[in-house]
């Protein structure tokens, strides 16, 4: 690496429980285009956004040529020479294209209070030509532009005042071949002048093809950097996943025979924009894990089967043929689900444990038509102890538990409700390792009663340790099964999913 | 057919279209009673008094919350517009409501950005507080302008102060900082913010605005309607539908570039319901029904809510 630019030290960042970013420091040289691999939630686009002021670090700085840097938001970050490129949607609508380059920045067109259209429709203009973006109108809505056009145009609104960093943010998977090439000049021509830009990609080969060096974090915490030269996809991968310590809190029986009683059929389900045409059995007693990277739509699976997706097509029906189509539907036919957004999609957050895990349950509670609070405190209490769920009582409200704690809650009431067919999106997020063995232990008892368990995670130690067979999603299609196995490696679920 | 989709003037087409068709059904249904040259005039009258409190509406419903104190801001400056006629001549008459008005709206902004709760209940609370203010300022009378100071009641000169009022509009929307705003923050707040867009400078600006194009319906309220009373018990809250339902016509043909003519051109066709209904011999209540059931169909035509999403 040539010159430093710019240097990152002791960038520290916490989300509620979630230590997001662990005292990372990291430098990025002058003329290099540095890639940020890792997992889903290792830190990568925290790290940028600390840098460009969507989020505020905790503690650490930032120091550019010299200089400490801290903005509280994008144009602040601009004006210090730090630009991104988000992944998502970085434009407004109800803008034309020359306002959303110009956003934050208007005061170079005003005189008097009064913008000067013309003059700063004729400028974006000519920021547009100069990167040959010549069919793109200035003066027109955004609206008229399609999900890529519209990321061109971000590319321009970040790179047009010349900053000396560039962070594109996964935003090639948003680009089709073009517009990977339009981006990858823009990329190539901001290195050759000496500037740097930090490029976040999940596609490794990419990521070698266009990075001069490469750094890897896991779980928040910088794990070391390459250079173009020593890299090869297999020592990435192996760089991101690393070696898992503590695996014995996984199941460790294998080669057991899976049930052939299929207890839910779901048949070429589509959700537009997430799942594609995806069929599926699970068998009585198995534990089937979902896999894949975030986006893969492989989270509405387990609302599309238990009938919580608006516009679902296709069927889901049970063994005997039942089918489900609404979450009513579901939880009459003893199906659960505990969703990955613990807190707005599970629990009731301000209300107490007990109500929290009675609530699916409140009919079977009721006796003689009256619901009894003596009765809904002793079988709260009673579920509540089984997951040894740590509170001061089921009085206790929900908003005042960790995470762990939390879904613990979340399991007690589908326990409490006897489910048979139990959906489990990322069960073990921001969980601790403790918690987390006992909700591995809680799974392979319920799996060896009999009941079945759809496991979505990201996690893919977890894929491996818990599941007797695994299917890895990939733009919202399976891309591969795998079954229980011993010689299974992470990197053959990897390959499926990248 | 594609092309002229596209074409700006696309959006005014269809709303002339949708005013000559709502013209020609009463036209039929009642040709004696409805729709003559004259009678458009008075209508037109009534609209483009209702299409300067839209204009100012729409600078807040772009952002996405609501005024429900619009009503309360007309009856109390109106009132005080009256009285200052008394003292100050035409010079009172303007000047006082968009004085009072652009207070009321700065107020609205101020609360509804330091409590953090929902306009609707700011504004409606507030409501109650102008509407007793209002009491105050006429001992509970009837307050009546004073014949020498009508001209804003007839043309030319509503006409011209509502058309000034109009291009103001379109020139804060298009030539301003606080147009580009307004609309950032209706589209995502949270990247306008990351953008350094200041979110509650604009709300308040929005609301304060607003305020003052709500003074300046006053003027024309007071001139042509020649009294007002005050109001208790959000009485006034009826007032607040007619301006609101031109601001939704805005939002619904914004995308063709002329929100204000959208406006405008909303009112009168609304204008034309309420009358024509009239002609039929339906009963005056029949008003409130329509007003009813326009703003429900205007609003979910408008807003498309996501499936799923949790509405309050």
């Amino acid at each position: 690496m040539g010159e430093v630019l710019l240097k990152a030290d002791n960038i520290d960042k916490h989300f509620g429980i979630t230590h997001a970013l662990d005292h990372v420091s990291l430098t990025f040289g002058k003329g290099e285009i540095h890639a940020l691999i890792g997992e889903n939630g290792s830190g990568k686009s925290t790290l940028t956004s600390c840098l460009t002021g969507i989020y505020q670090k905790d503690s650490g700085t930032f120091t550019l040529e010299g200089k400490e840097i801290t903005a509280k938001n994008q144009v602040e970050a601009n004006h210090q020479g730090v630009a991104i490129v988000v992944q998502e949607m970085g434009t407004l609508s109800g803008l034309t294209v020359a306002e959303n380059i110009f956003l934050g920045n208007e005061n170079d067109f005003i005189s008097h209070g009064i913008k000067n259209t013309s003059a700063m429709n004729k400028k974006a203009q000519e920021y547009l030509n100069s990167y040959g973006f010549n069919y793109i109108d200035a003066t027109r809505s955004i609206d008229d532009y399609n999900f890529e056009e519209r990321k061109l145009i971000e590319i321009v609104k970040s790179t047009y005042f010349n900053p000396k960093v560039l962070v594109v943010d996964e935003t090639t998977t948003a680009l089709g071949q073009k517009g990977r090439e339009e981006l990858f000049k823009v990329m190539h021509k901001m290195r050759d002048e000496g500037n740097c830009v930090i490029f976040i990609s999940h596609d490794l080969e990419e990521v070698i093809e266009q990075a001069d060096n490469i750094s890897v974090l896991r779980d928040g915490v910088m794990i070391g950097s390459i250079s173009k030269a020593e890299a090869t996809t297999d020592k990435l991968k192996q760089m991101m996943v690393g070696r898992e310590i503590g695996e014995n809190y996984y199941r460790t029986d294998y080669g057991e025979k899976i049930s052939d009683e299929v207890v839910i059929s779901v048949k070429n389900v589509t959700v537009k924009g997430q799942i594609e045409d995806l069929s599926l059995e699970l068998h009585k007693g198995e534990i089937l894990g979902i896999g894949g990277l975030s986006e893969c739509g492989m989270h509405e699976v387990g609302k599309a089967i238990f009938g919580a997706s608006y516009f679902r097509e296709g069927s889901v029906t049970l063994g005997d043929g039942t089918p489900i189509n609404s979450i009513p539907d579901a939880i009459k036919h003893s199906m659960a689900y505990a969703s990955k957004d613990r807190d707005n999609e599970s629990l009731v957050i301000n209300d107490t444990i007990g109500e929290n895990i009675c609530l699916p349950s409140l009919e079977d509670l009721k006796k003689n038509g009256i619901l009894r609070s003596k009765n809904m405190k002793a079988f709260a209490e009673k579920y509540a102890a089984q997951m040894s769920t740590k509170m001061t009582g089921v009085d206790q409200f929900v908003s005042a538990l960790s995470g762990g704690n939390k879904q613990k809650v979340v399991l007690a009431r589908w326990i409490g409700k006897d489910s048979d067919l139990i959906i489990l999106d990322s069960p073990t997020r921001g969980i601790d390792v403790k918690v987390k063995a006992d909700i591995y232990a809680m799974m392979n008892d319920m799996r060896k009663n009999g009941k079945s368990i759809i496991m979505i995670s990201e996690e893919i130690m977890e894929l491996l340790g818990m599941a007797d067979r695994i299917l890895i999603m990939k733009d919202g299609k399976i891309n591969g099964e795998f079954f229980r196995s011993e010689s299974l490696k992470d990197t053959d679920l990897i390959n499926n999913m990248i | 057919m594609k092309k002229l989709k596209q074409s700006q003037y696309y959006g005014i087409l269809l709303l002339l279209l949708m005013l000559v068709a709502f013209w020609a059904v009463f036209k039929i249904l009642a040709p004696a009673t409805f729709g003559s040259p004259d009678k458009l005039m008075t209508y037109m009258k009534s609209a483009l008094i209702y299409a300067v409190g839209g204009c100012g509406l729409y600078f807040i419903c772009s952002m996405g919350p609501f005024d429900m104190s619009v009503g309360a801001n007309i009856v109390l400056s109106s009132i005080i517009a009256c009285n200052m006629s008394e003292r100050f001549g035409y010079l009172g008459l303007v000047i006082a409501p968009v004085i009072v008005g652009t207070i009321i709206g700065f107020i609205n902004g101020m609360v509804y950005i330091k409590l953090h709760i929902s306009s609707l209940i700011v504004t409606v609370a507030l409501s109650l507080i102008y509407e007793a203010l209002s009491v105050y300022a006429t001992n509970g009378k009837n307050v009546i302008l004073s014949t020498d100071y009508r001209a804003f009641g007839d043309y030319p000169a509503n006409l011209i102060l509502a058309l000034v009022a109009y291009l103001l509009c379109a020139f804060i929307l298009k030539y301003t900082k606080v147009g580009t705003y307004t609309y950032a923050i209706g589209s995502n707040e949270v990247v306008a913010k990351n953008m350094g867009v200041n979110v509650a400078k604009y709300k308040v600006v929005a609301f304060t605005l607003a305020g003052m194009f709500f003074g300046l319906q006053s003027i024309l309220t007071i001139s042509f309607g020649t009294s007002m009373t005050s109001a208790t018990n959000l009485s006034s809250m009826s007032r607040n539908f007619t301006p609101l339902m031109g601001t939704f016509f805005g939002l619904a043909f914004k995308k063709y570039g002329h929100p204000v003519i959208a406006i405008v051109v909303g009112e009168m066709i609304i204008q034309l319901m309420f009358n024509g209904f009239v002609a039929l011999g339906a009963p005056t209540t029949i008003q409130n029904v329509v007003t009813g059931a326009a703003l429900l169909l205007i609003v979910t035509l408008t807003t498309k809510p996501t499936k799923g999403a949790v509405v309050k």
